[in-house]
């Protein structure tokens, strides 16, 4: 298969110099991160995460993370499950082993209500989980922002902005000039 | 913590209802005079369609009051910033209570024009007259009555007394409030139960469900939440409330609106698939008389409009986050809250549908007396608890 690199489009891509995953400024303070946040958002940037140690009410507004897809992946996934174990049960009961029971219909669809309503949950219940996991992008064994020492302390006392490179707007200089506006602790190129 | 409660200043006249309260009051009280002249006069007028539809207005209205009781019990256990909103709404519809014991007076009066097992004919039938001896008769439903309403005045009386003493009292424990509620949800629960077998399952005496008592608890809890988003849709255009009372309050008054349209419909069903299920004589009559004579209409409206359609709409945050569009929905909930009621009780009497405007003099008289009492209590006191911990948390939050 190594042929196949060789003409594939990404191998004759220009590699960037030096390439870089984006910009990350260090605040002292949740609040400073917010009004950071809001900042750059407002400035134009829209490919941009912040990290903090724990969770900042309105933070993921002010970076313009307004409505996720899980809630959409449960509802179909609901739907699914609804759907198959009702048409499971009729398969069953009516058309591959019909069998009398009491003198009822082949198709008593009462009593096919239970499992229809707890294969909803189920699969409802599923799919929230994987969903959820899969659109956050996990499982990621790999992630840029960890290659700045300093980006430890996330997970302690320090909050966090990135901006990434591949945001239309990004330009390593000016960038690097408007964050310094915002008054971080520090500034740091994040290796790719 | 002692920094930021005290930069916190609760001003006491500040919190009290807005005039709209009194406004509402008495146009209440308007309505609730003209509704009861109506439903005097209808009495005499139609007899005949008299009895029924008091039995469905008296449920209905009782349910109000003992659903906001038990929700206020949950808020005393597990609330927070969704349960202290609407605490004050909670426990001024609770003591309408009073009000429901008083209007049980006719109805105890009139036990043979309402239940079969009270008429002398009924004592050809052996087993009825052996309950009728033993359980359902005059005496029985008069002592039980009376425990029900102390029982439930009762625990009322000391919530609200408490919550009372609560806003003049500051740093109290809380204590008391939970071990009541606990306690109080348990007994509530069992009180209900036992109150309507007497004064709705025994409609059909020889007819038993033992989940029966859980349909109304879940129709009672829903009726208070969406009476809730109603007045809080009102309230909230005015200060205080619209002050304290945001988004993301309405948003889990919507969710326990679905969670208990969901709640409803499984009872329901439950207790039909098991009767469906087992196909026995004695317990099909009651379904018989249910899906006959018109009543599956109601019946079917009932699956369409009170779960289906509110169901699939509450499961949009969008329209659940909003009190302008969740008010909607609340409003037609409680309406379907008297469809169900009148569903269940109505069939007893008439085997073809029947609707007269007995039915709609008496829900606007009752319902007109009884919120006219829950105006005037809820004037009486600030919106929010004082000193309540959990409205001190609702104040915090605000940056």
């Amino acid at each position: 298969m190594s042929d196949l690199s060789v003409h594939s489009p990404m191998a004759n891509a220009p590699i960037p110099e030096n390439p870089i995953y984006g910009l990350m400024a260090e605040f002292d303070s949740a609040q400073e991160l917010l009004d950071a946040a809001h900042k750059t958002h407002e400035a134009g940037y829209h490919k941009l995460d912040a990290y903090s140690p724990f969770p900042i009410e309105g933070l993921a507004e002010a970076i313009g993370f307004h409505k996720n897809r899980v809630a959409l992946v449960v509802l179909i996934g609901a739907l699914v499950g609804g759907i198959s174990a009702f048409a499971f049960q009729y398969w069953v009961a009516v058309i591959t082993y019909p069998t009398n029971i009491g003198g009822r219909p082949y198709f008593s669809w009462p009593s096919f209500i239970i499992v229809t309503f707890e294969l909803t949950i189920l699969f409802g219940g599923i799919s929230s989980a994987v969903g959820m996991i899969a659109l956050n992008g996990l499982p990621m064994p790999y992630h840029p922002v960890f290659n700045v020492a300093e980006f430890a302390k996330a997970s302690e006392n320090k909050f966090f902005l990135v901006v990434e490179s591949a945001d239309p707007k990004y330009d390593p200089a000016a960038t690097r000039s408007f964050l310094n506006g915002l008054a971080p602790r520090m500034i740091a190129e994040v290796p790719s | 913590m002692t920094m930021t409660t005290t930069a916190i200043k609760l001003n006491r006249s500040d919190l009290m209802a807005p005039p709209v309260a009194q406004v509402m009051q008495q146009r209440s009280l308007i309505i609730g005079v003209v509704g009861a002249v109506a439903a005097i006069a209808g009495a005499f007028l139609a007899p005949a369609s008299f009895y029924s539809a008091y039995l469905v207005g008296f449920m209905f209205w009782l349910g109000l009051s003992l659903g906001c009781m038990a929700i206020l019990m949950l808020h005393h256990l597990v609330g927070g910033s969704w349960s202290i909103v609407i605490r004050r709404l909670l426990e001024s519809g609770m003591m309408a209570l009073p009000l429901m014991a008083v209007l049980f007076i006719p109805i105890l009066l009139n036990l043979p024009k309402i239940y079969f097992w009270a008429r002398p004919e009924s004592l050809a039938d052996p087993k009825i007259a052996d309950i009728a001896h033993s359980y359902l008769n005059f005496n029985g439903i008069l002592i039980r009555a009376i425990l029900y309403f102390v029982i439930w005045f009762g625990m009322a009386y000391f919530l609200n007394r408490w919550s009372t003493e609560q806003d003049s009292i500051a740093g109290q424990s809380t204590l008391r409030f939970r071990a009541l509620s606990g306690l109080g949800m348990v007994i509530y629960s069992f009180a209900i139960s036992f109150a309507v077998i007497d004064w709705v399952m025994s409609l059909q005496a020889r007819w038993i469900s033992t989940i029966y008592g859980l349909l109304f608890v879940a129709g009672e809890a829903l009726s208070a939440f969406c009476f809730c988003v109603v007045i809080e849709t009102i309230l909230a255009k005015r200060k205080p409330m619209s002050d304290y009372l945001t988004d993301t309050e309405v948003h889990d008054h919507g969710k326990l609106m679905l969670a208990f349209v969901m709640v409803f419909a499984y009872f329901n069903f439950s207790q039909w698939l098991i009767i469906w299920a087992g196909n026995l004589p004695e317990e099909i009559p009651w379904y018989k008389a249910r899906l006959n004579g018109g009543w599956q209409y109601v019946g079917l409206f009932l699956v369409i409009f009170h779960f289906a359609v509110p169901f699939a709409l509450l499961l949009s945050r969008q329209l659940k986050r909003k009190a302008g569009t969740l008010v909607w929905l609340a409003s037609w909930l409680i309406i379907m809250r008297m469809v169900d009621i009148y569903w269940h009780i109505e069939p007893a009497f008439h085997s073809e549908v029947h609707l007269s405007w007995v039915l709609f003099a008496i829900l606007a008289g009752m319902g007109g007396l009884w919120m006219a009492y829950f105006f005037h209590n809820l004037r009486a006191r600030p919106l929010l608890p004082l000193n309540a911990p959990q409205t001190l948390r609702l104040l915090e939050r605000e940056h």
